[in-house]
Order: C-alpha cells, then structure tokens, then sequence
C-alpha cells in the first residue's frame, strides 16, 4: 500500500511540475461551454435599445400619428425615443448620442391630404451597426402603412380638410357624421382587401414573452452544454495518466522499477490509481464550476456514485487503448479518434436525439451516452439515484471489464518494456 | 555472492548470452569486459531479474532469483546504462522516490538521501530539476539511485559512457569508494583502463561467451608474457607464413593490411621479420606492445577493442 502510494504521489508531483496538459483538458469544457453560453444565452434584457432622435418639424395629425408609434408601450420596449426641435438631431447623431435621426419634414399631413408624394428622412449612425438598421426598417413598415391609409381613406380625408386649418370653421353634427359615415364605408369596402392582413407585424411584438424565471438562460445553457464536453476531456485527461505507462517505458523508469522490489502488477496498479486520480481532480474542478450555476443542488447519492462509475470507465477504456497500442505514439493516436468518434455519439457534442437512428443505437454501447446523460439527469432534469441506476450499472460494468481486459495487454507490454 | 551457472539468452538464432558461467565473491568489484555487443547488458538485464534466461540459473547469496525475483532485488541496486530519471523532480526527489521504493522511509530515508547527495558531489544542486543538470550530473545522479537504499550489491552496466573525463573520473571514484565499503559491484564496460584500474577481477566477453576470468596479473600472464606486434602493409600468404615460422611467434590475424603477432621478445621478432620482408617496410609500420589487456583481448578474438 505504502509502495502503491508512493507511485502515485510521484506521478502527481511530475504532473504538478508539467502542468500545461493537464490545464488545457480541464479549461476545454469549462471555456468551450461559456463561450456557447454567451454567444446563445443572452437575455432579452440586456438587448440594447435603438436610441431613436424624431425632428418632428409638422404639427399636423400625419406626423403625431408616426412619431407616436415610436413611443407606444410596446415600442418602448425596443425603442428609446427622443423628440427635437428643427436642426437638434443631426447634433445628437454627430456626438454618437442616437443610433438613427427620423426626420418629419414641414406640411408632412397637408401634403397626405393633398394625395403629393411624401419623403420622410432617416439618418444612421454609421458608428452603430445593426440598431440603426432596425430603426430604419421600422421607418419603413410605418411609413408604407401611413401612405396605404391615406390611399384607402382619401375621399374622406378630403372632406375633412377644410376644417383641418387654422380659423377653419368648426363642422356640424351633419360634417361629422357624414364623413364618419364615408370613413366606415370606405373600410368596409377596403376590408376584403386588407382584412385579414396578408402580412402582419403582430407576432415580432406582441408575442408572450416567457414567463422569467430565476434561472438565467446562459447558466442554463452552460449546464446543458457541460456535461457532455467535461465527459469527453475526463477521458482524455485519464488518457494523459495511463499513457504514462508506456511514457515510462521510454524514460526507461519502468525498467528501473521492475528491477526494484516491485511487480509490474504494482506498477500497472499504481498508473490506474495516478489515472484515476487525475480524472478525479478534474471532476472536481468541473464540478465545482458547475455548482456555482446550478439552480438546485442535485442528488449527491447519485452524482458521486455516477462520478466513481465514470473513473472506472475512463481508466479501463484508456487501460484497455495503451493495452493494444503497445506504444505510446499508437496509443495517441488511437486514443483521440476513438474518443472523438465515441464523444460524437455519446452526446458529448450534440443531443443523442439529434443523431439518425442508426448512430443513436450505437451511442448506446459507448460510456460517454451513459455519462451524459447521467449527468444531464441529475443536473438538468432534478433526477435523483434511482434515475440513474442504469448509467451507474453500465458504466461500472463496462468499466470493470475493459479495465480487465486492459490490464491483461498493458501487464504484457509492461514485461516487454522491463525487458527490452 | 552472485553464483552465474550456464546462463543462456537466445534471440530466434542468435545466442546473445551462450552458456556462461561466473562467480562474483562478497565485496568484490568483477567487471566484465568487451565490445558493444558481446552479450553483457543482456547478462546485467538476467542478473537484475529484468529477464529470464532461456538456460541456466541465477544464485544471490544462494537464493535462486527466478525462484524470490523480488527478494533477491530489494537487495540489489542498479545502475543501467542511459539515466533513467525523473527530469521534473529534484534530485533530491529522485532519490527520495527510489530510496521509498525500495523501503526507506522517514529519518532513514532523509539521511540515506543526504549521504549520496553529497557522494555523488551533488547536495548544491539537490533542489534543481533534473533537466538542468549536465549529462554528467544526470550520470551521477543515476549512479547515486542505485546506491541510495545501500545494496548488498550493486550492477553497474557502463555508467560511464558519453560523458567528459570529469565526470567519468568523479564516477569511477564513487564506484571505488562504493566497493571500499565493502558493497559487491558488477561492473561491465567496454573501456580497458577502467577494469585495469577498478577491478578485483575481470571477465572477457565476446559474442555471448566469457573468453577469460581472473585478477589483472592472471589475465596478462594468459598472453604468455608475449608481446604484440602490428605489422601494416600489403602480405601475401606467403609473407605471413614465414612470419609465423620466427622462433617463439604465432600469427593471429593476417587480414585487411595488418599482420597480428604474438611474440616473445618484440625486438628481435622485429629484426627476424625486416629481415623476412627484405626491407619493404617503413618503420613506422610496426609496433610492439607489451602484455596488457588488450594484447590479450587480441589475442582471444583477433580483433581490437573498441568504443
């Protein structure tokens, strides 16, 4: 035990001198699942708003109409709009103070009346990329919507117009009704055409928004995403400890130590404990990671049972590699193309789910579905021991066996390496 | 201490160890002798229970090592031929490490450690990593390994290749202080002055097979007193027929523009042999060596030997 010990302890200590291997493998997952959980996980509440200026040069019922689109209550939400004077805007552009100037030229509602072309400006920020671009988009669905309405509504628009100025007499009961009465019939006519819409913009503003909940989308993400990468570099980082048997074959240190007190069963024993080991710092470290995004704490039984379940698949799966390589290049080699296959099926990348049919059957004999999905039972679903039995039970099983059979080639090799 | 009996290694048809049989007494520094490929790291590799011979057996102080592999090697030491070391780890850790290994624990360990640091003239460096260290502290280092847990004896296999005459004199000086204390070595190397200055008694191997065994003076008075004489030139048979017919000469090799001689009384032999050649032969052409080593590993294998 003392000896067993004593191997280990020196193979972590060279790992703690050369660490740069070791570091990598633990900051691929924790890195790779951030990096998915910014670039996806961004919450509503922090989109940016379109700083919107509106120089509103009319006073007419047109141009109040436009600019108060801007500021109802659901384009308050995207829009922060700020209201000039003549001249302002192009200031406020200039010092970067708004992403888009809407300018609303003179006579805008006479000239609506009038049935003459009208030409609204919008000026970008060229500093800005996308929010100007929204606002201008906007502009322009409004702009078409104002211009159909005074296409449809033009006779009676017209007939309200000599009350429109300014010393206009006020209209009778008779003006108001007759004109109203033009207003409903010119809709009910127009209503087979525009009714229902073709195109709608309810759904871009008016569509529920989740309920908010305490659980931010990017942890969610993170979690989701983490399970999978930190099963596939607890692999290769168990990899990195068995590989050490043949590295010492080389180093001729295992030939020192086969010709100590010290059987190259010991040996083998001590590369799988030092194995082990380092998949149970990074463990650790990806756990520790995880918890301060977790939205509850999930069923310890399950997760450490899981955990030791795991270790003694990675290492057996590594023994079982380095066994049959018989070198340590070979071994490499085979190692990172097996468990990039396997990390594919497994779900290590992508949702199982997402696979044809065929690979999901196959994903099933690897360790790295039954990791992964053990984790994303415990993390992400609240399961508990029970839930995932079956993934302890395969991978400890599997695990058990490869290490077996592993260690059967890798003693071999260890004989042939303490001979040569 | 080592009782070597008809000890045989086959690789397919080649036979790198044939048969060989030798005893090392307690205390004593044996060191077997011969050329790159005689068959003595193969020896050292059955001695330290690394391989197990297809022939023969192995005694350790009388206990059979194919019999308790791991009680016969918690008492020896090995020091192999290219360093094996940590190069991360200290010195210092090193040797902390093997001396563990081999059952040193605690104030034993930490003075066992202190004591080869400072023979091996390596203590101000202790805390360095290895890989700092030159190829002549790395060899010292990898001799102090296998001294560290104070063997009963020790397999030296040519702890002295490739490094500067430095290091190599501060390494044979440990060996000798190694063997006054009275630990058992095995030495094997392939440099004649080392087992003519180190060793009690010496072993000549070549091609799997001990040509000779005994002290130094035993092993010189096997070439009879004789000298050797190197002749180089162009001969015919003719030529080397008639050297071998001086008086007290005997031909060993004829071959490649060089003519071996042993003979008794090297300058005479010279004037008998001018006389032969009428004159055709520079005098720098032939030498004369007196009994040595080397006359004898000549005059058992027809060849020098060389790095």
């Amino acid at each position: 035990m003392r000896r067993l010990l004593l191997l280990v302890s020196k193979d972590l200590k060279r790992k703690l001198r050369a660490p740069v291997g070791l570091a990598v493998l633990l900051a691929f997952p924790i890195v790779f699942a951030g990096m998915l959980a910014l670039v996806f996980g961004s919450s509503g509440d922090s989109t940016p708003k379109v700083r919107l200026v509106v120089e509103n040069r009319d006073t007419g019922f047109a141009a109040s109409a436009l600019s108060s689109a801007f500021t109802s209550k659901q384009m308050a939400e995207h829009f922060d709009v700020r209201t000039v004077g003549k001249g302002e805007g192009a200031a406020l552009i200039e010092a970067g103070e708004a992403s888009a100037l809407l300018v609303i030229p003179e006579h805008l509602t006479q000239d609506v009346l009038d049935g003459k072309p009208v030409t609204l400006e919008m000026v970008r920020n060229p500093a800005e990329g996308i929010l100007p671009e929204v606002a201008e988009q906007l502009a322009r669905v409004l702009t078409e919507v104002l211009d159909g309405g005074a296409r449809v509504l033009r006779q009676p628009l017209s007939d309200l117009r000599p009350y429109l100025g300014e010393g206009s007499p006020a209209p009778t009961d008779s003006n108001v009704i007759e004109i109203s009465l033009a207003v409903k019939r010119t809709i009910e006519g127009a209503e087979g055409l525009v009714f229902p819409p073709a195109i709608t913009l309810k759904g871009a503003f008016e569509e529920k928004k989740p309920e908010k909940s305490d659980e931010n989308t990017g942890s969610l993400i993170f979690l989701a995403v983490l399970p999978g990468v930190a099963v596939y570099a607890l692999f290769l980082v168990a990899d990195n400890g068995m590989r050490d048997v043949l590295a010492e074959g080389t180093l001729g240190t295992m030939r020192r130590q086969l010709a100590g007190p010290i059987g190259p069963g010991t040996l083998l024993l001590g590369k799988g404990l030092y194995a082990g080991a380092l998949a149970l710092i990074a463990l650790a470290v990806f756990s520790a990671v995880a918890a301060v995004f977790l939205p509850r704490v999930p069923s310890i039984p399950g997760y450490l049972l899981l955990s030791l379940a795991l270790i003694l698949a990675v290492v057996g799966c590594s023994a079982l590699i380095y066994g049959l390589a018989g070198t340590e290049r070979k071994g490499a080699t085979f190692a990172s193309a097996i468990y990039l296959v396997m990390g594919f099926l497994g779900g290590s990348f992508v949702d199982v789910t997402n696979l044809p049919k065929g690979m999901q059957a196959i994903a099933h004999w690897t360790p790295f579905y039954w990791a992964t999905s053990g984790y994303r039972t415990l993390l992400e679903k609240g399961g508990g021991l029970a839930d995932v039995l079956p993934a302890i039970a395969v991978l400890t099983v599997l695990g058990a066996t490869l290490l077996l059979a592993g260690s059967v080639f890798l003693k071999k090799g260890v004989a042939r390496g303490g001979a040569a | 201490m080592f009782q070597v009996q008809h000890l045989t290694k086959r690789y397919g048809d080649l036979r790198a160890v044939d048969g060989i049989s030798f005893e090392v007494r307690r205390g004593e520094l044996y060191g077997l002798l011969g050329p790159n490929g005689a068959g003595k790291t193969t020896t050292m590799s059955m001695l330290s229970g690394l391989l197990s011979p297809d022939e023969g057996r192995i005694l350790f102080d009388g206990v059979d090592l194919a019999a308790k592999p791991l009680e016969v090697k918690a008492r020896l030491g090995v020091v192999p031929q290219e360093p094996a070391l940590y190069a991360t780890l200290s010195a210092r850790e090193n040797l902390r490490f093997w001396g563990g290994l081999y059952g040193l624990a605690g104030s034993a360990l930490d003075k066992a450690v202190d004591r080869v640091l400072e023979e091996t003239g390596l203590a101000v460096r202790a805390k360095e990593p290895v890989k700092n260290f030159s190829g002549g502290m790395k060899r010292r280092l990898n001799l102090g390994i296998g001294l560290v847990h104070r063997p009963q004896a020790v397999l030296m296999d040519e702890p002295t290749v490739g490094i500067d005459v430095q290091a190599r004199l501060n390494i044979l000086q440990v060996v000798r202080d190694v063997a006054a204390a009275g630990t058992t070595v095995l030495y094997t190397t392939h440099y004649l002055e080392e087992v003519e200055t180190l060793c009690d008694r010496i072993a000549i191997m070549d091609h799997g097979k001990i040509l000779a065994e005994g002290t130094l003076d035993e092993l010189k008075r096997q070439v009879g007193g004789k000298d050797l004489l190197t002749v180089t030139g162009t001969f015919d048979a003719e030529t080397a027929r008639k050297a071998g017919a001086i008086d007290g000469a005997q031909v060993l090799t004829a071959e490649n523009g060089r003519l071996l001689l042993s003979v008794e009384g090297g300058r005479g032999a010279v004037e008998a042999l001018t006389a032969i050649l009428a004159g055709k032969l520079p005098a720098e052409g032939i030498t004369i060596q007196p009994p040595s080593l080397s006359a004898l590993f000549l005059n058992l294998t027809g060849r020098e030997l060389r790095d």
